[in-house]
């Protein structure tokens, strides 16, 4: 069931290229589905059901209630990760 | 029949562009502290003289020299009329566009890259490093990158970077290495090469990458470039709106629509944002950014009792649903829908100051490959949202008949993006439909809620 729709491809248009389905249910955070899968998707299948047949509850509502970050907020923490990396590289 | 191209000469080239945080107002960044964002925390990765672009509330900020000496390579761009899309629809409107496919790169986005390029030179900086997903925006960079002397590092999302070797060779001519991401030159390249050496990577990772390498280099003289959403990238783009703005003028038209495609904001706001300058100051124009379209539910869905929520917790509304789990895609404050939308086109959608469209993936196809027969150029598949739209406003005008102004921007061309096309051609695309099983299964979340009359008041 998890991988019966991975052959369908579509133009993802944070990336600008064809990608197949695989891609968008794996390329999010620890391979969880991409944010936008919803807003991908509904034109070519019941995206909601299979997700839901699909992960967890908690997943699922999770992905559904996720909002994203302001881009200056998310720019903000990426420069602290980067810099603990360096201090964590450092020693 | 007028002209078909209204040109500007170099010389007429606007010298200022439009900030519109000098009209609007917008809540305040927050960092992830819950705190307004101070420029001094943004210094790693931004030189300051863009940091103070960001934040600027004066209305006109000049364009130096320099950059618009790099402008005069491709512009001013054409505003042309779409005769031939006109003749089609029989439509009464005249329908003009900017065609900003006409950048070495083939799109809108060097307008910001080249002043970003330029402000870095100027505070010192050697080396640029960004993201780029199939490599516009990092076409651009590069390009800018070569015209003032720098560096510029691309990390390239592996999947992208593997389907579109071409955009690499781009890169590569102005002189940008393209790296695909992950990749082993920064640390959260390696771990997640670690955990998995075959990942296609993501934009997210691409973007840490990105960001990695300009805090951690030791010299201090690399920064890091952003090519939408933020203020200055929007304000670097109302150079498309005030060229068009002065085209218009010398053929004594005005628009009553201006059209554009909202993805990151920064080819929607470059159209639109002198004109609502306009707005404000009283002017009667319709603006309208174009999404993809969200769930179908008011022509696709049964007419029943539903959960406005996922979570069940709002009454139960008669509404027009696929089930009140179907529709949980995101819905953003205003109706712009898009992950990482422009702040300012947000604060305007907001405001009531312009109003967000939406159209289906097939139908923004078919009004490119309409466009592509008629005016010639095959469009960017971006772009195609704003075609769909402009043909809609173009038969309301018919059948209206209302002799209309329609101002759209058309952001790109679409000749590396065929594979795209070549999904539409082969019937890949369609719309939206349950089958047989499919929505007795949906319906099936409402046996048990009370079924709602269907009223006519007439």
């Amino acid at each position: 069931m998890a991988n019966s729709r991975d052959h369908l491809e579509k133009r993802c248009p944070k990336l600008g290229s064809v990608i197949a389905f695989s891609y968008c249910r794996t390329c999010g955070e620890d391979a969880s589905p991409c944010g936008k899968i919803f807003d991908c998707w509904w034109e070519d299948f019941d995206i909601t059901t299979y997700l839901k047949e699909t992960l967890t509850e908690h997943a699922f509502n999770k992905l559904a209630d996720s909002r994203p970050k302001p881009k200056l907020a998310s720019i903000l923490e990426l420069i602290e990760e980067a810099k603990k990396r360096m201090n964590e590289q450092n020693g | 029949m007028g002209p078909k191209k209204i040109l500007l000469t170099e010389d007429q080239m606007p010298r200022q562009w439009y900030n519109i945080l000098a009209d609007i107002k917008l809540n305040p960044p927050l960092g992830p502290d819950g705190n307004p964002i101070g420029p001094e925390s943004l210094a790693p990765v931004f030189p300051m003289n863009i940091i103070e672009q960001e934040v600027s509330t004066e209305r006109w900020i000049d364009i130096p020299e320099e950059v618009l000496g790099i402008y005069k390579i491709w512009r001013p761009t054409p505003l042309v009329r779409a005769t031939a899309l006109e003749k089609v629809l029989k439509t009464p409107a005249r329908i003009y566009f900017k065609y900003e496919g006409a950048s070495p790169p083939g799109s809108h986005k060097p307008n910001t890259a080249v002043p970003q390029a330029y402000y870095n030179k100027e505070f010192g900086i050697k080396k640029i490093t960004t993201e780029t997903g199939a490599g516009q925006w990092g076409s651009a960079l590069s390009f800018a990158c070569a015209q003032f002397g720098l560096e510029c590092e691309i990390y390239m999302v592996r999947i992208s970077f593997d389907q579109k070797p071409y955009r690499k060779n781009m890169m590569e001519a102005w002189g940008g290495k393209c790296i695909p991401s992950p990749s082993p030159a920064t640390k959260v390249g390696r771990e997640i090469l670690e955990k998995d050496p075959n990942t296609p990577g993501s934009l997210g990772i691409a973007i840490s990458e990105a960001i990695e390498a300009a805090v951690t280099d030791p010299s201090g003289k690399t920064r890091y470039s952003l090519g939408s959403v933020l203020n200055h990238v929007m304000m670097h783009q109302t150079v498309i709106g005030l060229e068009a703005k002065k085209q218009l003028e010398a053929i004594n038209e005005y628009p009553d629509i201006i059209i554009g495609c909202a993805g990151g904001g920064s080819n929607f706001a470059g159209i639109s944002f002198p004109f609502v300058l306009d707005k404000i100051n009283g002017k009667q124009i319709e603006i309208y950014p174009v999404e993809p379209a969200a769930c179908p539910t008011l022509t696709k869905g049964p007419f029943v009792y539903d959960h406005g929520d996922i979570a069940r917790m709002t009454p139960l509304l008669p509404m027009h649903s696929l089930g009140h789990a179907f529709v949980p895609p995101p819905m953003h404050a205003g109706g712009l829908r898009y992950h990482g939308m422009s702040p300012t086109v947000s604060q305007l959608v907001s405001e009531g100051l312009i109003e967000a469209k939406s159209v289906t993936q097939l139908a923004s196809y078919k009004a490119g490959v309409l466009l592509a027969r008629t005016e010639g150029i095959i469009p960017a598949p971006e772009t195609n949202h704003t075609l769909a739209c402009v043909i809609d406003e173009a038969n309301k005008a018919r059948e209206e008949g209302k002799e209309k102004v329609i101002l759209f921007n058309w952001s790109g061309h679409g000749l590396l993006d065929l594979a795209a096309y070549g999904k539409y051609f082969q019937g890949e695309l369609k719309d939206f439909e349950l089958s047989d099983a499919e929505m007795e299964k949906s319906e099936q979340v409402f046996a048990n809620f009370p079924k709602p009359k269907l009223l006519k008041s007439r």
